[in-house]
């Protein structure tokens, strides 16, 4: 168990937006958190990164309260939209600037991104450009990979796929499929019921940030799903 | 349509995050604009008897007739420099089904609403009706006046033209640039006079009104000259950055101070790289030429030095105030990502520590160039340098954690009040008083020099006690996170 979320609430003018009683993520789990707009989705992954006070209740992050401790910074990684990006830079520098977060030298910094050639597609280094220069979907490459390159034993990604050329949503599936491990837990949110049935194992469905559906994944999940939203 | 705009602009104004800020700004602005009318009033009522005192042995007319001209030079100018583009507020309505001259009709009649078009109404037309209309005839007076209006809506447009042409085509600015410096040259060396130009317009006016034609047509003509421009340059384009290739910087000086020192780098690249804060802090290097107008000589063989501590402290201390006033505010735009990420909040704010010491450290380098004013000067530079990083950057830094307001880089820093509280305003207070409170009963006990020597040894002790101070803003910064965080995310 890496993630227990207990009583949590919040809302916004009278509007709930966050409600769960209680929810635990295993370590290891690679969770789909799916959900029309508005379920709290978002709402969910700051207040888990500490970026919202909830209303009511804790979320434990390897039994330590996240509000309380900065811990947790050390050991997750995320990217939530284009306010994690440090738009002013480059990206090299935006990697090299993340890296000496985690003590990672210009020469670790390099080699980690060696295996990103091809998920950059030759768009991003050496480009000669600052990151706000970029495309919605390359800027969401820089952040993808600047939160996998931390290494991370927790990795939050919101709507990764978004913004995504196909090319691009193919590898990212099989690169998180290939990172899946007993130390890594992730939590994706999306939109697209194909891909998150496809990498995940656990489904979450939110509802005005309730849960309405936690399955694991199996052949019939999609379908289930598709009926749950199509009604 | 344009009612519709405008009621757009308007509930756009009310609804805006930074509310409090803007209408304060908006108040103060008023206040200057009723200020400045006044001012015109009053010169303009009065314009006989002043230029009667204040060239008594020249003719009223070929005075008044000279200064026109003179006036809308000057006006072009400071137009130049301070009136704003409203070019931005049209993007959502660009793909619309709105034709496009209807956009630019928008834009062009919002550029009217500025006061530099009542102000000469109110200079020149008093004069003009109670003399023209008295020499030259009720005609003559209408051109007059008529001649007056065609000015202003030509430099109006004109310096909106020109702004517009000139942004981000830097070779149209040195041209310009040197172009104004001919022009300043010749009327210097007096080869060249607008004066002499403006009377003889005027004189020409005078004489065979209907020549006045020539500058309503001047009019137009910019009117259309702009209007066309607008229409044919009406893309999202303009606003995208320029085409040369950026390169990855760093500082190897910095990395000496460890991941603040990384933090500081960082923040350095922020200043470089984007409008606001390097306008911010480019304005304040124009701060260094306050010492010519405070210290003088005898306020320093007197040793008043209270008389020029302002000076001093504004001075080595100006991006401390200016660009510490908005600390986070900076970075509002990545808040979130650098609270996620694993940055120490503490190691977060010896950075701003340490980056707003070595601008005092630079800023007080250059300033003590007033050394050779005198040797006093290096003493109240140094008690003000001491005072600045030890006090007045951990008092900054307090009041930062309590302003919310995102503020958007790319827009320019003139009369730009995004980001400015109630905060920043009640900040600067504590800062300038401080030294004041502890000189003045000091030199009056014993003398000046101790006055300043206990505001060095206040800053002095400031400094020895970071650590405690560090603890202090953590904790402030701590208590209001969230609130900083969300006021980020609402960016307008």
């Amino acid at each position: 168990m890496i993630i227990e979320i207990s009583k949590l609430n919040k809302t916004y003018s009278g509007r709930t937006v966050v409600d769960i009683d209680r929810l635990i993520i295993n370590a290891g789990e690679t969770v789909g958190v799916i959900g029309n707009n508005g379920a709290g989705k978002t709402t969910l992954f700051r207040i888990l990164l500490d970026l919202i006070r909830p209303d009511g209740g804790e979320i434990l992050s390897k039994g330590v309260n996240v509000a309380s401790n900065d811990q947790w910074k050390n050991y997750t990684a995320s990217f939530l939209d284009e306010g994690f990006l440090i738009d002013y830079l480059t990206p090299e520098e935006y990697f090299l600037f993340m890296g000496s977060l985690h003590q990672m030298n210009t020469v670790d910094v390099i080699h980690h991104l060696e295996k990103y050639k091809e998920f950059f597609n030759g768009e991003i280094l050496d480009s000669g450009k600052y990151i706000r220069d970029f495309s919605k979907g390359n800027q969401n490459k820089i952040g993808i990979v600047s939160a996998l390159m931390q290494n991370p034993e927790l990795l939050v990604l919101d709507e990764p796929f978004a913004n995504l050329d196909p090319t691009t949503q193919i590898r990212l599936k099989s690169h998180i499929k290939t990172l899946k491990s007993s130390q890594l837990t992730t939590l994706i949110s999306s939109h697209d019921l194909n891909h998150v049935t496809d990498v995940c194992d656990r489904i979450i469905l939110f509802e005005k940030g309730i849960v309405i559906k936690d399955l694991y994944t199996n052949e019939n999940t999609l379908e289930e799903l598709e009926a749950y939203f199509s009604k | 349509m344009l009612l519709t705009f405008l009621s757009h602009q308007w509930t756009g104004f009310w609804r805006s995050k930074s509310k409090t800020g803007t209408i304060a700004a908006q108040l103060i602005m008023g206040f200057l604009v009723l200020y400045l009318i006044g001012v015109a009033i009053l010169v303009g009522s009065s314009m006989q008897d002043l230029i009667e005192y204040k060239f008594p042995d020249k003719d009223i007319m070929i005075v008044f007739n000279g200064v026109i001209l003179y006036y809308y030079v000057i006006e072009f100018l400071i137009r130049m420099q301070i009136q704003e583009l409203p070019t931005l507020a049209i993007v959502p309505y660009l793909h619309l089904n709105i034709p496009k001259q209807k956009l630019v009709n928008f834009l062009n009649i919002t550029a009217l609403f500025s006061p530099f078009n009542l102000l000469p109404a109110f200079i020149f037309f008093p004069f003009i009706i109670m003399n023209i209309n008295l020499d030259y005839g009720l005609f003559a007076c209408i051109m007059y006046m008529l001649t007056i209006l065609s000015l202003t809506v030509f430099t109006n447009y004109a310096a909106l033209y020109f702004k517009r042409v000139s942004t981000g085509n830097m070779k149209i600015v040195i041209v310009g640039a040197l172009a104004l410096f001919v022009i300043a040259g010749l009327e210097y060396f007096k080869i060249f006079s607008i004066s002499s130009i403006s009377n003889i317009v005027f004189h020409t006016i005078a004489g065979y009104p209907l020549t006045g034609i020539v500058f309503i047509a001047l009019a137009v003509a910019m009117f259309m000259v702009n209007a066309r421009y607008l229409k044919n340059n009406l893309y999202m384009e303009e606003l995208k950055a320029g085409v040369e290739k950026k390169s990855s910087t760093d500082y190897p000086f910095l990395d000496r101070f460890g991941a603040a020192g990384t933090l500081v780098a960082l923040e350095i690249k922020l200043i470089l790289r984007n409008k606001r804060p390097r306008a911010t802090v480019s304005k304040g290097l124009i701060f260094l030429f306050y010492g010519f107008l405070f210290y003088k000589n005898d306020v320093l063989e007197k040793d008043e030095f209270g008389r020029i501590l302002f000076a001093a402290l504004f001075m080595t201390g100006n991006m401390i105030l200016l660009y510490g006033q908005f600390m986070f505010g900076w970075q509002g735009a990545e808040f979130d990502g650098l609270l996620a990420n694993k940055t120490d909040i503490r190691t977060f704010f010896k950075a701003k520590l340490l980056m707003l010491t070595l601008s005092a450290t630079l800023l007080t380098l250059i300033t003590s160039l007033y050394g050779l004013m005198s040797w006093k000067l290096l003493l109240v530079h140094l008690s003000a340098y001491l005072y600045n990083t030890g006090i007045a950057a951990v008092i900054v830094l307090y009041f930062a954690t309590r302003n919310y307001k995102y503020i958007d880089l790319k827009k320019g820093s003139n009369f730009n009040w995004q980001g400015v509280g109630a905060s920043s305003m009640l900040m600067s207070l504590p800062v300038l008083l401080i030294p004041y409170l502890i000189y003045f009963p000091v030199s009056a006990l014993s003398n000046p020099y101790w006055g300043l020597a206990a505001i060095a040894i206040l800053g002095i002790s400031g400094l020895l006690t970071r650590n405690y101070w560090l603890d202090t803003l953590v904790s402030a910064f701590n208590k209001r996170k969230y609130k900083i965080a969300a006021g980020f995310r609402e960016q307008s």
